[in-house]
């Protein structure tokens, strides 16, 4: 894989892919989409980085312990923004009536706490598909 | 602040001990059986605390994010769940306990972090699932569960293991795709995925859709048979649960197959309407492979050579009683088959884990060659004898219970057949079970010279497993009127 048109390419249209995953996750609660979604597409732009500059190159932008880190912390966030419900005396997950401002409708910073949990969710699937596809080079590398 | 909120807690603390195992893990790998202790002993707490609320207060209703159903998430916590709840975060606790003695002799130190994150997310599943009203909340921890399972098998990564695990997802996955596909049947017949608003729309969804909620029951019933082993959809498990490590065999045999027998008779009780349990040919299927799976578990379990693979087949055959007791449909049936879950819970993971403590320490995993090893270790063998032994149903023991409820129900329906379903199958059991305990006490001597010492966490979940055996052989009147209220209140009485 060490084209020179595919590294080119690939260091001219990850941004775009990139803060398109990041729109997708920060509409989460706006549009289509979502944590998962755009997780998905911002592992999609480093699985390029990847197969275009290989493994090691990429270990040094994301070292696997980062991502594994980053993925739990991302679940971790979502149990904790969970539990602000118990905290304060209402269910967990709770949203208004565990004090989450809702703000107004179709800005962005709206809908009290599911904004948080997409964007922890996005963290999470993006890292968790990272360290997959590492997994799955590194096997591949050994067979 | 707490109280309210335990039926969400009590998911949300193994969850927590997941992820913190996973991050903490990735620097401090000896943390992990720690972190596992703890929140399993808080569940522990947890749960014993929300069961003493159901026997006070009754239900315990959960609305999640304080959405009411139908569009809301709901937990309902009755005296079966509540139950059951409490045998899996104690059994749950005990087997971690267990661990933290011998899991690195097992399990490679380098993902030791990754194990303890796979049993606490299985556990935290197995609690979901038995306290969740959801039907499609159930299914997604059903899936989690057998993904957790899977992985718990695989964990040693050799070929054995793998193709087990590989065999195990393939047909729990088809079990679970059945599910789900009753599921889609019903919410299109009824509306509705909450199982209380489901059971008031079910009689009018079946003068009207009769052949879609007969397929979705007969779905159910193959999904959640297959994932609990039931013969003659038992065929994963013996190498499942014989080629997997210590700790997880005695999760899966003596938890992870029960969680779907609880789901099973939410739907059959709770949902479906008293009068067309005879309407569905559900008593007949039943007993036919019950009775199949208590036979030939047990013939298949003399033949087996191998310790591990013998007590996987002997847990097939006692799916086959829990499942003849809920096909009995007598109340004094359904008790047996409960009482059965909590002592073969108990039986199964003791004897998983002193037979497995036993291979660690002797290197000797076949049937034929234990000789004398009663006298060179004897806790280990005291607690596989009483497990033994109570699997055969000798009556101080508390196998002996559950049987002679199973029994009972088995005369109050006036099919007399299996009562002797039952005197045959002890007499079985007692036919692999007994050989090997005159072996290990009254055998040859074992070659061994320097017996080595068990570690405490070993000696103490094994003392307080083997206690209980006999405990809840004694005082069986305390599940006992744990669960009679329930009981009555599913048959109408």
């Amino acid at each position: 894989m060490r084209n020179i048109i595919v590294r080119v390419i690939a260091r001219v249209i990850i941004p775009f892919i990139q803060l398109y995953g990041f729109y997708v996750v920060f509409h989460g609660h706006l549009s289509p989409g979502g944590g998962f979604a755009g997780g998905t597409i911002i592992a999609a732009s480093l699985i390029l980085y990847v197969l275009a500059f290989g493994l090691v190159a990429e270990e040094k932008r994301v070292p696997e312990r980062i991502a594994q880190i980053i993925e739990s912390l991302g679940a971790i966030v979502y149990v904790v923004i969970g539990l602000v419900g118990v905290l304060v005396g209402a269910q967990f997950l709770g949203n208004k009536i565990a004090g989450f401002p809702l703000g107004v409708p179709g800005r962005i910073l709206s809908s009290g706490s599911i904004l948080i949990l997409t964007i922890a969710i996005g963290f999470k699937v993006a890292s968790t598909m990272i360290t997959l596809f590492n997994h799955l080079i590194e096997d591949e590398k050994e067979g | 602040m707490i109280v309210n909120n335990l039926p969400a807690l009590i998911v949300v603390v193994p969850l927590f001990g997941t992820y913190l195992t996973l991050m903490l893990g990735v620097k401090h790998r000896k943390s992990s059986s720690k972190i596992a202790l703890v929140s399993t002993g808080l569940l522990v707490v947890f749960t014993g605390f929300l069961a003493a609320m159901v026997a006070k207060n009754g239900e315990v209703f959960y609305h999640f994010g304080g959405w009411n159903p139908p569009w809301g998430i709901e937990f309902v916590i009755d005296r079966i769940s509540a139950f059951f709840l409490l045998i899996v975060s104690s059994i749950g606790f005990l087997i971690v306990v267990f661990g933290s003695g011998t899991l690195e002799s097992e399990v490679k130190p380098k993902i030791i972090h990754y194990y303890y994150a796979l049993f606490l997310v299985l556990i935290a599943s197995l609690i979901a699932i038995s306290a969740s009203n959801d039907i499609f909340n159930i299914y997604v921890f059903l899936e989690i569960s057998s993904v957790a399972a899977a992985a718990l098998v695989a964990v040693q990564g050799n070929k054995l293991s793998i193709e087990a695990s590989v065999k195990y997802l393939i047909l729990s996955t088809l079990g679970s795709g059945a599910f789900l596909f009753a599921i889609a049947n019903i919410y299109m017949v009824t509306g509705h995925l909450n199982l209380s608003f489901i059971a008031s729309k079910l009689p009018e969804a079946f003068s009207l859709y009769p052949l879609n909620v007969l397929a979705s029951l007969g779905l159910v019933l193959v999904g959640l048979t297959i994932k609990a082993a039931l013969y003659p959809l038992h065929v994963w498990l013996p190498d499942a649960h014989g080629s997997a490590p210590t700790t997880s065999s005695a999760i899966l045999s003596g938890l992870v197959v029960k969680v779907y027998i609880i789901v099973f008779i939410k739907i059959i009780f709770r949902v479906l309407p008293p009068e067309y349990l005879n309407k569905v040919p559900l008593e007949f299927s039943l007993l036919l492979m019950s009775t199949l799976g208590i036979f030939i578990g047990s013939i298949l379990a003399m033949r087996q050579k191998d310790i591990k693979k013998m007590l996987a087949y002997s847990t097939v055959a006692q799916v086959g009683y829990i499942f003849l007791g809920i096909g009995l449909l007598t109340y004094n049936g359904l008790i047996g088959s409960l009482l059965h879950i909590l002592n073969h819970a108990i039986m199964k993971s003791m004897l998983f884990l002193s037979a497995g403590i036993i291979i660690k320490l002797t290197g000797r995993r076949r049937v034929d060659s234990l000789n004398g090893i009663g006298r060179v270790y004897p806790l280990p063998m005291i607690a596989f004898s009483l497990g033994a032994l109570s699997m055969v149903g000798i009556p101080p023991l508390n196998g002996f219970v559950s049987k002679w409820y199973l029994g009972l129900g088995a005369l109050d329906g006036g099919q007399v057949f299996y009562v002797i379903v039952l005197l045959v199958s002890s007499f079985l059991n007692g036919l692999y079970y007994l050989p090997i305990v005159i072996r290990a006490f009254f055998g040859p001597d074992s070659g061994i010279q320097k017996p080595e010492s068990l570690s405490v966490g070993v000696s103490l979940s094994l003392i307080i497993l083997s206690v209980s055996t006999v405990f809840f052989g004694f005082f069986s009147s305390i599940p006992l009127e744990y669960l009679a209220p329930a009981v009555s209140a599913l048959f109408g009485l």
